[in-house]
């Protein structure tokens, strides 16, 4: 006999399978009344791309787009720091005197830093999170990086979100291959909290970007509500492009929106005023309706600190830490004990110069740092490679990136969502994953 | 039990339990050749390249094409290869692409005149009149101010004037005669883009836009380029008025390479982008006037070298001639020439552009002295724009501007109504998250259907259909949706809705949604009893569909 929580799983995969085989169907009868004069699916298929056909199975949608709630299946949030955070202030190796030598006017000083270990101490702005490296469910990762990152923002970016500097193996982005890995999930399995889809996201998956369940919902259609999303269906149908896969995804996302919101709702705890923080309750909201949730993506911008990243008392650093851990602390609340089904974990284009510059802010470097909270994580400690900060160790005068992303994001898929070594081979190509220790 | 153990082995355990391949060298510790590329780190021209590889873009755009005498003599050699369910006229295809939505007037402009005398005429602004469009404008008191003058008439550091410049824009777009101007505007807005609004751009933002932007939108390359690196309001924006040659900052020197010219494939180094940053150092603000002023006391001195270019930069007082020189260096580039000649293409043509007609206006680019007119009229007169018919998608803020524009959405009964109504949809957009000028970072607003494909914003874009058609913005003038179309039976009024809104009919199936959605045949007669109410629900559905999705 297999361990009971597999089976739950298989049974719940198998049930989701069904179901969009079903979908698929559906909608290959629709759509093949269509297909006169439309050649390109055919054309898309020897191209190995997915047809708009072949998208819609990975999505169970309309009525069967609540996760089954005997499937154990935890969700990876992503939180995107645009800008490329300095890792330095916010994971503080307090004990390394070339920290305090480099940067004589902004580093935080030991004194004021909340104990981690290995010579780490926490920026006291995060101070709401540090009660969770208490319970072993907070963990970082210094020094992190890709061997071909560059020190552009965008190129570091596109690289990371991507998973990989391949432009034909990695052309898609990294999340959505993870979906691929998947299979079949809800309409709801992947979502980013935005106007614009994340590179990362980006592929045949048909994810979703939306801005929170309160604002995904008609406006002027009193009356004719179902008549027009009939209709609409209809107009989507016979257009083989993406748009008719966005406009399917849409709809259906739309009846899963309508019953989650006419459920009466209400956060656990008070969130910050701030945008990063009702994207971070959307979140909460679509995991606690158990709508099948497996990614979720979320940015934060304003960490480019060429200037004015100030001192722990005062400054854009302590603002913007300020803003993240409120939000984090505030999500971890919320959740309450299904914090344990959910690992956020931060990401960063790249980390910042070790030596300050003369304007209180740093310029672009390399290694960076990632939070992780929730569960799934071998907590309560730092992991990863640290060799400090004596000028021996720099890379081109900044932190090294002694880790790789890809092991780190690798592994946390892995424990989180369940994909095998064969799976990772497909989302990081070219890379052998090799675990880091972040994850139980 | 070990077996047993293996069996239910969770991924991670079996993970970490793999045999290890030979561990990976050890990370390089030691400092990294000063040659190091960004080029390394991913090998896309730009963003929405990257975004439009990652998916299969819409249609194979021909891969071989030529250039024509002129735009019309193209149009009539081009076919449209890829089955699309837009109409092929030359004339709603030029509309589509080149303005902010077809209207009426505006069809019938390019059919009485033709194609090539409309685009001249579009391609010198100054001759078409904007009466209309320049009333409103007017309206808006800060929007053609100087920066004294705003300082002068708004609180210090207040975003009033940044916002109201937003809006004004947003009315250009709705209802300025010049739309292949204002396309162009947009789309060096978002080149050179420096947000509207953020902090340092208070005061000297509108006049970026309208000295800067505004001015060469239809000029030169190396023009725009040197006014935008002498703007205070760029030059803040990317943090160059506080870099000096003891505390050089990089910002703007490596976005100038990045994103405004050469492009990360031109392979330019590190090096390159620290040189790149010294050749602009001194280049400042004035702290009393606001206005740009070069302090040579900040200047970094010493010879310079970025790509092919050198120079020795002798002196301070120098600097501000070495940087120019490098600026028209950068702007004269092959490189700069290819990335601008991709984006424009990018823009008018297709998310993944034929290589064949990037490289025909690069080519035209270098050869005009980076003049973009000549680069406009190649583009037009080529058969890949012609053929590229339903390649693009309207982003949100064309798909609500083409909206008010083809059902006719007018000024309200005076400038501070309209800029009330205006307001109000300015306002709408940023749940669309493309509100006119306001993308945060500097690579502007990305122009590929991946980049954009967002189940929220598709639902925004339905919603707003309804609020043109039902008229939510009460201060401005709106057509009755009954009134859209005179029409005597049913199958009429969605036909002529069709003809009105989307000028082309749809196919079979689509009209019987319609109709099924009215819920009356085809022949039955048209009273305002059975469908005025029903009216104001149709003409959106018109407006929801692919038809009118497409650019």
């Amino acid at each position: 006999m297999r361990h009971s929580l597999n089976g739950n799983v298989n049974q719940g995969e198998a049930a989701l399978r069904t179901r969009a085989e079903n979908v698929r169907t559906q909608q290959q009868d629709r759509a093949g009344a269509w297909s006169r004069g439309f050649t390109r699916r055919r054309l898309l298929a020897g191209a190995g791309f997915a047809g708009v056909a072949a998208i819609g199975s990975q999505l169970v949608t309309t009525r069967v787009s609540f996760g089954d709630p005997t499937q154990n299946s935890g969700t990876l949030v992503v939180v995107f720091l645009r800008g490329g955070m300095d890792g330095l202030s916010v994971v503080v190796p307090a004990d390394d005197p070339h920290l305090l030598a480099a940067r004589p006017n902004i580093a935080v000083r030991a004194g004021s830093l909340l104990p981690l270990d290995r010579g780490f101490g926490l920026h006291p702005a995060l101070a709401p999170l540090h009660k969770y490296w208490g319970t072993r469910q907070l963990t970082a990762v210094p020094a992190l990086s890709t061997p071909d990152l560059s020190r552009s923002h965008f190129q570091a970016q596109d690289c990371l979100e991507r998973g990989g500097s391949s432009t034909d193996a990695a052309a898609g982005g990294w999340l959505d291959r993870v979906l691929t890995e998947l299979g079949p999930g809800t309409t709801f399995r992947a979502i980013a909290e935005g106007s614009t889809l994340p590179r990362s996201l980006v592929g045949g998956n048909g994810a979703l970007a939306l801005r929170g369940i309160e604002s995904f919902k008609l406006g002027g259609w009193d009356g004719v509500h179902d008549k027009t999303v009939q209709a609409l269906t209809t107009l989507y149908t016979g257009f083989d492009h993406p748009l008719a896969t966005q406009a399917a995804t849409t709809l259906a996302a739309l009846d899963t929106a309508e019953t989650i919101a006419a459920t009466d709702y209400k956060p656990a705890v008070e969130y910050p005023d701030h945008g990063f923080a009702t994207s971070l309750a959307n979140i909460a909201q679509l995991v606690k309706s158990d709508v099948g949730l497996r990614v979720a993506c979320v940015d934060l911008g304003g960490w480019d600190m060429h200037t004015g990243l100030g001192k722990v008392d005062g400054g854009d650093m302590l603002r913007m830490l300020t803003a993240l851990g409120g939000s984090l602390a505030a999500f971890a609340a919320d959740l309450g004990d299904k914090l344990d089904e959910v690992t956020v974990v931060t990401m960063t284009e790249f980390g910042r110069r070790i030596e300050e510059n003369a304007n209180s802010g740093c310029d672009h470097g390399h290694g960076s740092v990632a939070l992780l909270l929730g569960g799934k994580l071998a907590g309560g400690t730092v992991h990863g490679n640290w060799q400090g900060l004596a000028p021996e160790v720099r890379d081109h005068g900044d932190v090294p990136g002694s880790n790789d992303y890809r092991n780190l994001l690798g592994e946390l898929v892995t424990a989180r969502l369940g994909l095998s070594a064969a799976a990772l081979a497909k989302i990081f190509p070219g890379h052998t994953v090799e675990p880091i220790g972040i994850a139980r | 039990m070990h077996v047993a153990t293996t069996v239910n082995e969770t991924p991670l355990e079996r993970l970490k339990s793999r045999p290890r391949a030979a561990p990976p060298p050890a990370p390089n510790l030691m400092n990294r050749p000063a040659g190091t590329r960004p080029v390394d780190g991913g090998a896309y021209p730009d963003r929405d390249a990257s975004y439009a590889s990652g998916v299969m873009s819409p249609g194979q755009p021909q891969s071989t094409g030529a250039t024509l005498s002129g735009p019309a003599a193209a149009a009539a050699r081009a076919e449209v290869a890829v089955p699309t369910i837009l109409a092929t006229d030359p004339a709603l295809h030029l509309l589509r692409r080149t303005t902010f939505g077809v209207t009426q007037t505006e069809l019938a402009e390019v059919r009485q005149v033709g194609i090539d005398r409309w685009l001249q005429d579009q391609l010198e602004p100054a001759k078409v009149a904007d009466a209309d469009a320049d009333h409103v404008w007017s309206g808006y008191r800060t929007a053609s101010m100087s920066p004294v003058q705003i300082r002068g008439a708004i609180k210090k550091y207040s975003w009033d004037a940044m916002f109201e410049y937003g809006q004004a824009t947003l009315t250009r777009q709705l209802w300025s005669r010049r739309q292949v101007y204002e396309v162009m505007v947009d789309f060096w807005a978002n080149h050179l883009n420096m947000t509207m609004p953020s902090d340092a751009a208070w005061d000297v933002g509108v006049s970026y836009h309208n000295d800067v932007i505004r001015k060469h939108a239809i000029g030169t390359f190396t023009d725009l380029l040197l006014d935008a690196m002498r703007h205070p309001a760029m030059l803040s924006y990317l943090n160059n008025n506080e870099s000096k040659k003891s505390a050089v900052n990089e910002n703007l020197g490596r976005e100038l390479l990045e994103l405004h010219t050469v492009g990360v494939r031109s392979g330019y180094t590190e090096t390159d982008v620290r040189n790149s940053a010294y050749i602009l150092t001194g280049r400042t603000i004035d702290g009393e006037t606001g206005a740009f002023k070069y302090d040579p006391k900040r200047h970094w001195t010493g010879p310079v070298t970025v790509l092919e270019f050198s120079h020795a930069n002798a002196s301070a007082d120098g600097g501000l001639d070495v940087g120019d020189a490098y600026l028209r260096y950068l702007a004269a580039h092959p490189a700069t020439a290819r990335s601008i000649a991709r984006k424009l293409a990018v823009r008018f043509v297709a998310d993944n552009p034929p290589t064949a007609l990037v490289d025909r206006l690069t080519e035209v680019y270098l050869q005009s002295g980076t003049a973009i007119h000549p680069v406009l009229w190649a583009l037009f007169s080529s058969t890949e724009f012609w053929a590229s018919v339903g390649q693009k998608t309207r982003r949100p803020l064309e798909n609500v501007v083409a909206t008010a524009r083809t059902l006719g959405v007018r000024p309200g009964a005076d400038n501070e109504a309209t800029k009330k109504g205006v307001g109000s949809l300015y306002w709408s957009l940023d749940q669309l998250g493309h509100r006119p000028l306001a993308w945060a970072p500097p690579n502007g607003y990305p122009d590929v259907q991946a980049a954009w494909a967002s189940a929220g914003g598709m639902l925004q874009q339905w919603n707003r259909h309804r609020g043109l058609v039902q008229g939510w913005w009460k201060e401005l003038t709106y057509v009755k949706p009954e009134q859209l179309v005179q029409a005597g039976t049913v199958g009429e009024f969605v036909d002529g809705l069709c003809d009105r809104l989307l000028f082309q009919r749809m196919l079979p199936a689509h009209r019987d949604a319609l109709l099924a959605f009215v819920g009356e045949p085809a022949g039955k007669a048209f009273t305002s009893s059975n469908l005025k109410g029903m009216a104001g629900h149709l003409a959106p559905l018109v407006l929801d569909s692919p038809y009118f999705a497409l650019r």
